[in-house]
């Protein structure tokens, strides 16, 4: 048996080719070189471990449907099969299915700070407050480029223009990127927000890994006024998620619930406005009515109503008066009639007998003046001035003008002897 | 009401002044005031009401960068 019949190398590289195929495998490594290029109609790259070095290659299409972006230093668990590129005569493995190695180590690591978080509590419900209705000014933590950043900008603006935004960019990616979020939350925090929002574009599992870094919670979690996330990656809940007070799907949904529309704050304050002018209106309409019952009440149509009583008192007493006052003096005047009458009827018989008294009285008087006694012949002298009776000598001197009055006249006398009776009493 | 609640309009925080607006409405409304108190009252609801106004058609929106400056729309994420 002679040699094997030689093959051209199109044949030789032909055969290897076939016999690579052959070899399915699911392999593990990480991305050492990559190259993606748009013009290629293929993403190739290099896997790596300690030992060995594997060139791969994935058609674009399947290299975009996986979803992963592939960067150098990146662990990555990938299906295919080996081939060769005979031009070059190159080993190349053909991708045929690529995700991230670490994710579901990752998503391991995650879930078990998510309970450590929940059982100190940060996740409770009641711990979560509520936004302001009318925020006037509002933190935004996320990446200075993007989409995300002007998705929330411009619904502000839209909505809510009253409020003021104040700003931290920070790098929403890479190893550095936790600790920046974290800085920017007490950033923002400081300018004084009434609510922060903490939101990022979507993103593979991995890229959102700062949103489930413990420091970034922590941040949250400290932060003085209530927090809305808008990370976007539906499918999955980062822990800032889970600790903010508000999650929402994406950076505009965030922007929407951190403000109300300001066309419907127009409309509240047209309601309001109207309410109180009827509000005023229905008071003043009260005070109206309330007054008008009050003016049709008889006090204030008839000012009888208000001075009857008194002066109906007043009527009383003036026609008592009237009456009083007649029917006094008419009792009065009776009393004097009757007075009268009684005079008249009794004064001439009190005449009567009053005149034989008078008769008897001056008869009686008659027998005793002294006029009678001098009649009988008796004197009786007076003193010169007459006022006195000249009862002994002894109250008259010689010389004394003496008066005597006799039975009828008078005699003025000049004393010119006196002579003391002997009783003694007598004498100067 | 209480003096330290009547602060200008113009200086009190639209969620502020809203607030006290409503609570004046709701005096009004419930007609329990006197008819001086609903005057005042009024009158203080119509200067917060014009502040609120004032705020809403002055409106424009303010953007303070504290880190970072936010670079234009078109760059793709």
């Amino acid at each position: 048996m002679g040699p094997q019949r030689a093959v051209s190398v199109t044949e030789a590289m032909g055969s290897a080719k076939r016999a690579l195929e052959q070899v399915r495998l699911r392999v593990v490594g990480e991305v050492s070189e990559f190259a993606d290029k748009p013009g290629y109609r293929a993403a190739y790259f290099t896997v790596a471990d300690g030992g060995a070095a594997m060139p791969c290659l994935m058609w674009r299409d399947q290299y975009q449907a996986s979803g992963v972006r592939l960067r150098c230093g990146m662990l990555v668990e990938m299906t295919g099969h080996f081939s060769a590129y005979a031009p070059k005569g190159r080993l190349q493995f053909v991708v045929r299915d690529l995700q991230l190695a670490g994710e579901g180590q990752l998503r391991m690591q995650v879930a078990e700070l998510a309970r450590r978080l929940e059982a100190e509590g940060l996740m409770r419900e009641e711990r979560k407050r509520s936004l302001p209705a009318y925020p006037r000014r509002i933190g935004l933590v996320t990446s200075p480029r993007g989409k995300a950043v002007h998705d929330v900008v411009r619904t502000l603006k839209r909505r809510y223009p009253l409020a003021e935004i104040v700003f931290a960019g920070v790098p929403v990616e890479g190893s550095d990127a936790a600790s920046a979020i974290a800085a920017g939350l007490r950033t923002v925090a400081e300018a004084g927000p009434d609510l922060v929002l903490l939101v990022r574009g979507g993103g593979s599992y991995e890229d959102l890994m700062p949103f489930n870094a413990e420091e970034v919670a922590r941040a949250v979690v400290a932060c003085p006024v209530p927090v809305v996330t808008g990370i976007g990656h539906e499918p999955d809940t980062s822990i800032a998620d889970m600790v903010a007070d508000l999650r929402a799907s994406t950076p505009t949904a965030a922007a929407e619930s951190a403000a109300p529309a300001i066309e419907e704050v127009r409309a509240a304050l047209a309601t309001t406005s109207r309410r109180l002018g009827r509000a005023l209106a229905h008071r003043v309409q009260h005070a109206e009515h309330q007054v008008a019952v009050l003016a049709r009440r008889p006090v204030f149509t008839d000012c009888s109503v208000v001075v009857g009583q008194a002066a109906q008192a007043l009527d009383q007493a003036a026609l008592a008066l009237h009456r009083a006052l007649p029917a006094r003096l008419e009792r009065e005047a009776e009393r004097v009639r009757y007075a009268r009458e009684g005079l008249v009827r009794v004064g001439p018989r009190i005449g009567e007998r009053d005149a034989e008294r008078v008769a008897v009285g001056a008869a009686e008087l008659d027998a005793l003046s002294p006029l009678k006694v001098l009649g009988r012949g008796y004197a009786v002298c007076y003193t010169a001035d007459g006022a006195n009776v000249v009862r002994s000598a002894a109250e008259v001197g010689v010389g004394d003008r003496v008066g005597v009055r006799v039975g009828s006249g008078r005699l003025g006398c000049i004393v010119e002897e006196v002579e003391r009776s002997d009783d003694g009493r007598s004498g100067l | 009401m209480d003096e330290a609640v009547c602060k200008a309009p113009d200086e009190m925080a639209f969620g502020e002044a809203l607030a006290e607006l409503e609570a004046i409405v709701r005096g009004l409304e419930s007609g329990q005031l006197e008819l001086e108190e609903s005057m005042t009252r009024y009158q203080r609801g119509v200067a917060l009401l014009q502040a609120l106004q004032g705020k809403l058609s002055d409106a424009q929106q303010k953007v303070t960068a504290l880190l970072g400056e936010i670079e234009a729309d078109a760059e793709g994420e």
